[in-house]
């Protein structure tokens, strides 16, 4: 019964994975894909991926991106569940606000991608008409929010917006189901609210925390659909991810062999950081009772 | 002594409430800002939305903005071919997910069981775009080509499967043993047991597992645009196409993200119970 998700996975993971493997090493190209002809090239790809600084940048954009993309969602995220949690007593109050602050998440991220692309336009978009009534902007100034220092924010933005959800449905949840009992105790103790929540509340919810973090993690380093509605990786290569780097060359400039190289790159990134992860994820999972 | 700290902390503690509750508020904006902008871009005509200064409330209500998407046929095929993938993608993905759920959950308990299991799970967490250019030789080369149903809803399953078979297991180890030995006891044959004992104890958990599966296929855009995109077309790939020369109609793209956006908002107020559990992976009991 497990044989059959198994040799899915073999068909559609794991033979097009050592079929880039074999490719990483050889001069493919389109031409020479139809002509079934390649010739090995040692490891010329993935020194030219190493060497090259597009792929630099690209990797400094990755670490920006998965700060304050990434890591802040689920900062932002805890901290707005607490508040929630906290601070909204009625019920269905909690419902609709929490209804509300995960509709972002059920877009597309395609659609999120040109939701935003609509909003950041710099002559008469609603960012900028916003900014300029409140005073921040004057008379004919824009924010080109697509320019070459800023469209990685947008980006940051608009993943923010959408997936900062994600996160905080999780955590919410899970303060919902720490036991009662502890605060009970902790309130007869004459505990404060912030020794409350700083001895008992991110204790408790810390491995939840950490999976919301992974969750958010992962999914931010394949991430690649708002990288292709939004900026194109532009301009001037301002936007670019790793992934959306072997993407372009791969399947719009179709340097077969080079785009593997990448591919393996990011396989291996990838790779490291899920076992690191898996690691952690099997302990929680055992504290959890989900595995033995 | 400690009374009087407690005292000179009360009004800060008011004041942190305060910035904390303005701090919920001002998400609360952020959040439904763009979405209110989506609505009133639906309802507005393209004029009033391509002039300089953008309107925040609509001068002209063109509420007909809904039915004129679907002037373009391509609008109401590209929704049902959607639904079609995502529905028989989230089938698929169950019923294998179940399936190999269950042979982890009661025949693989040991270490080869639990790495296996984790393996399934890790491959949801590779990056697509590792195998983009071998899937697409790969489904060239079958019968049906690339540009057809049978494509997305097998490669939907690189993502989907690893969830629903990960997530099933979590389910069939909350359903308690004893019942189905009973049945064994009973003389139930294992596959009896299996449908009339186990299967309706998940129930919930399958729930849980079709929604963010079928969610997940709904939404998906990359492999849809470079794979399909003349026979079968989803609702992502058709939405940029709302243009007239080089301009974005934009009443229209909002007015269709919007229908778009319906069902998985509908599924998630329905049922969001069942839906944080699965998206943290069966840990936390939602």
């Amino acid at each position: 019964m497990v044989g059959i998700p198994i040799l899915v996975i073999v068909l559609i993971v794991i033979y097009p994975t050592i079929w880039m493997f074999y490719h990483a090493f050889h001069d493919t190209n389109m031409m020479s894909l139809f002509r079934q002809d390649w010739q090995p090239v040692g490891f010329q790809n993935f020194e030219a991926v190493l060497t090259s600084e597009r792929f630099r940048n690209s990797l400094w954009h990755l670490a920006i991106y998965l700060t304050f993309g990434a890591c802040l969602q689920v900062v932002l995220g805890t901290i707005l569940a607490l508040i929630l949690y906290e601070s909204v007593k009625t019920g269905w109050m909690r419902v609709v606000l929490l209804i509300i602050m995960v509709l972002p998440m059920m877009l597309p991220p395609s659609i999120t991608g040109i939701l935003w692309r609509f909003l950041l336009q710099a002559s008469n978009g609603a960012v900028n008409h916003i900014l300029l009534n409140v005073g921040i902007l004057e008379g004919t100034e824009r924010i080109d929010w697509f320019s070459v220092d800023l469209s990685l924010w947008s980006l940051v933005i608009a993943d923010t917006w959408q997936w900062t959800a994600l996160p905080l449905l999780i955590v919410f949840s899970g303060r919902v189901s720490l036991p009662p009992a502890v605060y009970e105790a902790a309130k007869v103790d004459g505990a404060s609210g912030y020794q409350v929540m700083r001895r008992l509340t991110l204790p408790m919810l810390r491995e939840i925390i950490a999976i919301a973090f992974i969750l958010r993690f992962m999914d931010a380093y394949k991430f690649v659909d708002k990288v292709y509605v939004m900026t194109s990786g532009g301009p001037a290569q301002s936007s670019e991810l790793p992934v959306y780097i072997a993407f372009q060359t791969g399947i719009r400039e179709f340097q077969v062999g080079l785009a593997a190289g990448y591919a393996i790159i990011i396989f291996v990134g990838a790779a490291l950081i899920i076992t690191l992860f898996l690691q952690y994820l099997k302990r929680v999972m055992r504290n959890a009772g989900v595995v033995d | 002594m400690s009374r009087t700290a407690a005292s000179a902390g009360q009004p800060n503690y008011r004041l942190i409430r305060y910035v904390l509750l303005a701090f919920l508020v001002i998400w609360l904006v952020f959040t439904l800002f763009p979405l209110y902008f989506a609505v009133i871009t639906a309802l507005k005509p393209v004029e009033e939305i391509n002039r300089m200064v953008p309107t925040f409330w609509p001068e002209t209500f063109r509420i007909d903005n809904f039915s004129g998407i679907f002037a373009d046929p391509g609008s109401l095929k590209s929704l049902i071919d959607s639904i079609i993938i995502a529905s028989a993608n989230t089938a698929l993905s169950l019923v294998l997910g179940t399936l190999a759920g269950y042979a982890l959950a009661r025949y693989l308990r040991g270490a080869l069981g639990e790495n296996l299991a984790f393996f399934i799970l890790s491959q949801r967490m590779f990056p697509p775009v590792a195998i983009l250019i071998p899937i697409f030789f790969l489904f060239d080369a079958t019968p049906w080509g690339t540009d057809s149903y049978i494509t997305l809803i097998l490669l939907y399953l690189v993502f989907n499967m690893p969830l629903a078979t990960w997530l099933m297991m979590v389910f069939f180890r909350d359903a308690p043993k004893e019942l189905e030995e009973a049945a064994y006891l009973d003389g139930y044959t294992p596959l009896r047991a299996f449908f009339k004992v186990t299967l309706p104890l998940v129930v919930p958990g399958m729930i849980s597992v079709a929604m963010l599966c079928w969610i997940f296929a709904w939404n998906e855009y990359l492999f849809a645009n470079l794979l399909t995109g003349t026979t079968v077309k989803t609702f992502p790939v058709h939405i940029p196409t709302f243009v007239a020369g080089s301009q974005t109609l934009w009443n229209f793209v909002m007015a269709f993200s919007l229908v778009a956006m319906l069902p998985p908002v509908i599924l998630f107020i329905i049922l969001r119970r069942y839906m944080v559990r699965g998206l943290s992976l069966g840990v936390v009991k939602g």
